[in-house]
């Protein structure tokens, strides 16, 4: 009986194998791929710029190539989106994500999803881009997906420093044509942040700022934009000593440390200074007693994009007011 | 039509309108006509209408291979709850019950904490490791139960649970140390084909074929092992192979749909038991329909999670059980046949 129904069972898949391939994937697939691909670059441009191939290797190790610049663009992260309309490339994105709300004008750019991850493959497909814009918050299962749709994707890696990310601005620039464009921002950016830098010269105190990103607590840790900011805004990051880039830490641990500034990058999400005065315990600590809890715009922080800059000034004048006199 | 086939025509009836609508529905509004203009041309290979290209590359693209990898999910999980339930003889029973999902979460998590290349296999590291994990779970938790020439439900169950929340306290902890992955972690516990493609669908339907074949013959096994395991060997059933087997099976089954489509629950337990409701408990006919259903059900499900909270998709984990739900309570009260276990 046992060995009958091994021999059934091999018999019966091999049957299933067989009638599978032709029930579905080969025959429908090529039948319609040509055309779709077809209309995907077929699709007329709006200003005519003289083709001039584009071949850049993305944040995955692949080499990109476009036949000219893009001008039909979906872009998959709000720091994408930002950098793409600071560089003047605004007009040419045709999707953005969920939560791109970054110029106001991108929320009138038709959302494709990205909540949890999950992107609508079908509305990206049926905007036709001739140029898919990711960010390092994108699993390359994401990237392969829409590749194998035909779509142009360009991974564009998360910067972990400021020159990293000007490079970041200038690959952007060049995949859109908007080189002066991204120069422009690049050289402003940097104007601001040496300007920043100047005024907080003559600092010696670099108080103890504990940023929090969530209150369970959760706080940014080394490697991240926000340790990176905070200590060129003049400050200690507190979580600059944790292991991790995002690391929940212990009210002891605060306690011992007891930051001079609280600063609630969680504050979209409810938290401000009454609330955190209310914590248990919480007003053992010196800023807490003192009043210096701040909420803060935590988009200027956590997206790796042109406004990184006016969070650091921000910081930088939450923590040293003294020297924007 | 002969009475036994109302059932199989039923299920099958929904099944094709349950995959028609898939093809239909979605974040971009594709008229019947349209639908029915493609699917036409594509039936008949004649040339398709002018300005349809977009839209047949999404449906054949998009929408045709989700389906198709949605319809094998939840056929495995329909498939493997009910011979779960069957060799447990125990209506709790799931196909997550012996830590098939708890190690394919590890498995997955594991992967992904690890930076792969860019490349074919790269790509498949998530899937394979969630795969292997699966089903080294199962190995492990079965031969930790099992004593002498016997596995005791009792021990398997047991053993079950001890492992599973193990393997997920170190999913939690990998997650929790891992570096900004988490996203994609959680996405992958909550259950959301991440990779539609046919390439997934390829992946997992040999293990698919073999595991619900082998449990598609073994409707009567079953059925006899709900006398109890001494009354079954009595009456014939090399009880333990058989068990073991049909475990294997069902796992096997089980382990190849949660790796791509990630951790998608509810729907392992509740089909069983709407179809062992509708349509009695006989194990022959119970399997292939809670395969049929489990498909029909997941699509549906997916149905939901794409257009909810348009243009945002759902993972489609949270749809099943939110609509699941209910709607087993509600077949549940209206079951006439109150002894149906």
């Amino acid at each position: 009986m046992f060995r009958k129904s091994i021999v059934l069972l091999i018999s019966v898949s091999l049957l299933l194998a067989a009638c599978a391939p032709s029930a579905n994937p080969t025959s429908v697939p090529t039948a319609t791929e040509a055309p779709a691909t077809e209309a995907v670059t077929s699709v007329p441009t709006i200003i005519e710029v003289p083709a001039k191939p584009i071949k850049l290797t993305d944040g995955l190790g692949r080499s990109i190539e476009l036949p000219g610049s893009a001008q039909h663009i979906v872009s998959l992260t709000p720091a994408t989106t930002e950098i793409l309309f600071a560089i003047g490339a605004g007009a040419k994105v045709v999707g953005r994500d969920t939560f791109s709300d970054y110029p106001p004008e991108a929320s009138s750019v038709t959302d494709i999803g990205g909540s949890m991850g999950k992107y609508n493959t079908e509305a990206i497909v049926n905007l036709k881009p001739d140029l898919v814009i990711a960010g390092g918050i994108n699993p390359p299962e994401l990237v392969a997906s829409l590749e194998s749709l035909g779509l142009k994707v360009y991974f564009l890696a998360n910067p972990t420093t400021m020159e990293e990310l000007y490079t970041s601005i200038k690959t952007v620039g060049s995949l859109t044509g908007d080189e002066s464009g991204a120069d422009n921002v690049v050289a402003s950016m940097d104007a601001k942040a040496k300007e920043v830098d100047a005024k907080l010269a003559a600092i010696t105190e670099k108080p103890m700022v504990y940023y929090e990103l969530d209150a369970t607590p959760f706080t940014a840790g080394p490697g991240t934009f926000i340790d990176l900011l905070i200590t060129r805004a003049g400050g200690t990051n507190f979580g600059a000593k944790m292991d991790s880039a995002w690391a929940q830490i212990s009210l002891e641990q605060l306690l011992l440390a007891d930051p001079a500034f609280i600063i609630l990058g969680d504050s979209a999400y409810g938290e401000s200074p009454a609330t955190v005065s209310a914590r248990p315990g919480w007003d053992a600590l010196t800023a807490v007693k003192n009043k210096m809890i701040f909420p803060f715009d935590d988009n200027l922080v956590s997206r790796p994009g042109p406004r990184l800059v006016d969070g650091l000034e921000a910081l930088a004048r939450l923590i040293h007011p003294e020297a924007f006199k | 039509m002969p009475k036994r086939f109302l059932p199989y025509m039923t299920n099958l009836g929904l099944l094709l309108a349950a995959v028609i609508l898939s093809l239909a529905i979605g974040s971009v509004f594709i008229s019947p006509g349209e639908l029915w203009q493609i699917l036409h041309s594509w039936l008949t290979h004649s040339p398709l209408p002018t300005g349809l290209e977009t839209f047949s590359f999404i449906i054949s693209d998009i929408r045709l291979p989700r389906t198709v990898l949605v319809l094998l999910t939840g056929a495995a999980l329909g498939g493997s709850g009910t011979a779960y339930q069957g060799l447990f003889r125990n209506p709790l029973a799931d196909p997550y019950l012996i830590g098939v999902a708890s190690g394919a979460g590890l498995g997955a998590v594991l992967a992904m904490s690890i930076h792969w290349p860019y490349s074919f296999w790269g790509l498949l590291v998530v899937p394979m490791s969630a795969f292997l994990f699966a089903m080294v779970t199962v190995l492990l938790v079965y031969s930790v139960a099992r004593v002498g020439q016997s596995v005791p439900i009792t021990n398997l169950i047991l053993s079950g649970v001890a492992f599973s929340a193990f393997a997920t306290a170190l999913t939690s902890y990998m997650i929790i140390s891992s570096q900004g992955e988490v996203r994609r972690a959680l996405g992958w516990l909550m259950g959301g084909a991440s990779q539609n493609s046919w390439q997934a669908v390829l992946a997992i339907l040999p293990y698919l074929i073999i595991g619900l074949g082998f449990l598609l013959m073994n409707g009567h096994a079953l059925n006899l092992l709900q006398f109890g395991d001494d009354q079954a060997q009595q009456m014939g059933l090399p009880v333990l192979r058989k068990k073991t087997l049909l475990l294997l099976a069902a796992s096997l089954a089980t382990a190849a749909a949660v790796s791509f489509s990630g951790i998608i629950g509810f729907i392992g337990l509740i089909i069983p038991h709407v179809m062992r409701m509708w349509w009695g408990a006989d194990y022959r006919r119970l399997l292939p329909l809670s395969i049929i259903a489990g498909g029909v059900f997941l699509i549906l499900a997916d149905i939901l999670a794409r257009t909810m909270m348009r243009p945002q998709e759902l993972p489609v984990g949270i749809v099943t059980a939110l609509a699941g739900a209910p709607f087993f309570l509600w077949v549940l009260r209206r079951a006439k046949n109150q002894g149906y276990w």
